[in-house]
């Protein structure tokens, strides 16, 4: 079942927070959706850090949907 | 849709922050000058305490503030590469105090050697700080109009300085420049060309991000940094030394651009997604009702001439352009910034399992709000004090209070920051021997 957190209604840094949270307890065989409005560039610096691997598409309203998974 | 923000080039968290505290001292001498002068302040653009009152916040206060976040900002949000952070920062920094100080104690004193060497400072520091602001906007490969307003304001600022430097030398000797139009121009590049499109671009970045609202028409930040430029071209004419009479309408055209802004960012917050209000949003309120109220006195200044004429009248709208729009901008803007620095600089610090303490434990809410109204008590009795100057001296001091206030809620962000990364620090295994 994957993981979802809609971030877009959130104060920065909040979508950050739950992502990390969420990433701590992730299994390797599962991935984690974020949405948001913007592109969370302090996210993919933690997220390259600590080997991780994402996809990003963009929706007509805006939305970045970003996948994540362990590498 | 929200703008991208890139943390990796962000700066070591004390090139912008020192800044960022020393700009409450300059606000705090600023209040407690008024109440020390009074009602010679309020009485005439001219006089000494009024310039000398201007410049605390302008060069003391803003600038301060806004070099500090420039310095944050082009690199993480404009994708500019600033040269040697660090290094530049501790060469402006020291600079831009030492210069405003001069500047201040200059008109004071009337010193021709102090106007001298304030302008020398002030120009050789801005300029520093232009070209090296300057060349990583201009390097930098983002686009848009948030990157188009800085480049304008960057050139405004190195405008500023350079009328600055010019209205010293004219001050300091017996230069036949017509000082009055060089003054005005300066203001004008100032507060509209440096000032208002730092905040205008800046505004498009954070507003929507933190105060969740949707983002500003495509129209207004495509074009408000260029009719706003053209404004102040045309404003510049009279540094030939005449004001033909269609120069009224451009100072109406300048503070309507201006009141744009204002009533769309208002709308704007008024369609926010979540609907919380912090200190930040308030105080940026706040700020744009003054913007709006800068037009509304434009306007009853022309169809009334007896109050256009009215020699206190510069003050009452200085006081709205400077504590009521600028200062209350930036100190909503340090709220949300300085916090949020101090939790993406600890999480990089720290493991993905690890959260830093939330932000908003950085700055007491509690604290930030006592303040906001405090600062705005203080803009309210300075406004009053254009019609009753006995009261200018108590508006000073309260103003000195509110800075002060803000001082000590930074300074509280900065030690809670220095506290919880030596925690980090001591906590982390040594390195194998």
């Amino acid at each position: 079942m994957p993981r979802v957190i809609d971030g877009r209604e959130l104060q920065p840094p909040e979508p950050l927070e739950l992502a990390l949270m969420a990433l701590d307890t992730l299994p390797d065989d599962e991935e984690l959706t974020m949405l948001l409005y913007c592109q969370p560039h302090p996210l993919f610096d933690i997220l390259r850090r600590n080997g991780y691997r994402w996809t990003e598409t963009v929706q007509d309203d805006g939305t970045h949907e970003i996948r994540i998974r362990k590498a | 849709m929200h703008p991208n923000l890139s943390f990796e080039q962000a700066p070591p968290v004390s090139v912008p922050y020192r800044f960022f505290l020393t700009a409450p001292l300059f606000g705090v001498a600023a209040g407690l000058l008024l109440a020390w002068l009074g009602e010679s302040a309020v009485a005439s653009r001219w006089s000494d305490g009024a310039l000398a009152l201007t410049h605390l916040l302008a060069v003391g206060f803003m600038l301060q503030a806004m070099t500090g976040a420039v310095m944050q900002f082009v690199p993480v949000a404009a994708g500019g590469n600033v040269w040697r952070p660090g290094l530049v920062a501790n060469m402006i920094h020291p600079a831009l105090a030492i210069g405003a100080g001069m500047l201040v104690a200059a008109f004071l004193v009337h010193e021709s050697v102090l106007f001298r060497l304030a302008g020398a400072i002030l120009l050789t520091t801005v300029g520093f700080l232009v070209v090296v602001v300057g060349a990583a906007l201009l390097r930098t490969p983002a686009r848009g109009a948030t990157i188009l307003s800085m480049r304008i304001a960057v050139f405004g600022l190195a405008v500023t300085a350079l009328l600055g430097a010019t209205l010293a030398e004219g001050l300091a000797g017996d230069a036949s420049w017509p000082l009055v139009e060089l003054a005005n121009v300066h203001a004008g590049w100032g507060l509209g060309g440096w000032a208002l499109l730092l905040l205008a671009g800046v505004s498009y970045y954070v507003v929507p991000m933190f105060q969740l609202t949707p983002a500003y028409p495509a129209a207004l930040s495509r074009w408000l940094a260029p009719v706003l430029l053209l404004t102040l071209l045309l404003w510049s004419v009279q540094l030939g030394g005449w004001r033909p009479d269609w120069q009224q309408w451009v100072w109406l055209a300048g503070l309507a651009v201006g009141a744009g802004f204002a009533g769309v960012t208002l709308w704007l917050q008024q369609h926010r997604r979540r609907r919380v209000s912090d200190p930040t949003l308030l105080f940026f309120r706040g700020a744009m009702v003054c913007m709006i109220g800068l037009l509304l006195s434009a306007v009853v200044m022309a169809l009334v001439p007896a109050i256009a004429e009215h020699p206190r009248l510069p003050y009452w709208l200085g006081v709205l352009a400077l504590p009521g729009v600028f200062v209350s901008a930036i100190n909503g803007m340090l709220y949300k910034i300085v916090p949020f620095l101090n939790w993406l600089h600890l999480q990089r610090l720290m493991g993905i399992g690890m959260l830093p303490p939330n932000m908003k434990e950085m700055i007491a809410e509690r604290a930030m709000m006592v303040q906001m109204r405090v600062h705005f008590a203080a803009v309210i009795l300075m406004l009053a004090g254009a019609i009753m100057p006995e009261i200018a001296r108590i508006a000073g001091l309260v103003f000195a209070v509110s800075c002060a206030m803000l001082g000590r809620n930074l300074i509280q962000a900065a030690r809670f920051f220095r506290n919880f990364r030596d925690r980090i620090r001591a906590a982390a295994p040594s390195p194998a021997p």
